[in-house]
């Protein structure tokens, strides 16, 4: 199986959706990648020739940050937004989204699974 | 969405005097604002500013990692200080 970008094996998919298979490369800069090497996108992962697979190694490392150095760089802006204690920084720090969205309601991502509050008593009840 | 680059960052020009006639003799005293929405550039840095967050007026002193967001980031309007528990809300509920 080829390997590329270090630990990556995509599968025996077409070329183009298995570089997606790589943090940091998606149908995009996939579909970029192979026009530049001139490397026919239909073809199965399997069916590289060791020579299209250094080829695609080295032009990834050229010109694309990928897998553990591009995760590295988002914890690096994460980190510096908490660091100097800006808005966007507390809300990571919080867990909460930062780009301005309703809290009210929604932003379960951001947020987990829900933790319900047991119902204050209804005056009904009473 | 972000602002034009045609425009460049808006930065307020008065504050922008005021940072260099501080420059220029040297003083380092905080500078009361309202003008949150006022871009930090480098020649900010170095400097504090009092920025005004509805209420108060929030010492910032703006650092080389600053340059490129607003001074309003920085002056939090809100404070939270926790939901409240059950127990400690709803007085009189039981009454």
């Amino acid at each position: 199986m080829p390997r590329v970008s270090g630990v990556d094996i995509p599968v025996g998919k077409r070329v183009d959706v298995a570089l997606t298979y790589i943090y940091g490369i998606g149908n995009v800069v996939a579909k970029q990648v192979l026009a530049e090497l001139r490397i026919d996108p239909a073809l199965r992962a399997k069916d590289l020739s060791d020579e299209q697979v250094s080829q695609l190694n080295q032009l990834i490392e050229r010109k694309y940050v990928v897998e553990g150095q591009l995760r590295r760089q988002v914890m690096q802006n994460i980190s510096r937004l908490k660091e100097i204690k800006c808005y966007r920084g507390f809300r990571h720090m919080r867990g909460l989204p930062c780009r301005g969205q309703r809290t009210r309601t929604n932003a379960r991502t951001r947020k987990g699974p829900r933790k319900t509050v047991a119902r204050k008593k209804s005056v009904k009840e009473l | 969405m972000s602002r034009s680059t045609k425009k460049g960052p808006y930065v307020d020009e008065r504050l922008w005097t005021r940072v260099k006639r501080q420059k220029a003799t040297n003083n380092r005293e905080p500078i009361k604002t309202w003008r949150r929405a006022c871009t930090i550039i480098p020649d900010f840095v170095g400097h504090t500013f009092a920025v005004h967050n509805g209420k108060t007026f929030i010492r910032v002193f703006v650092t080389e990692e600053m340059v490129g967001h607003k001074l309003g980031e920085f002056a939090a309007t809100r404070i939270f200080r926790g939901h409240t528990t059950r127990k400690s809300t709803a007085p009189g509920e039981g009454a």
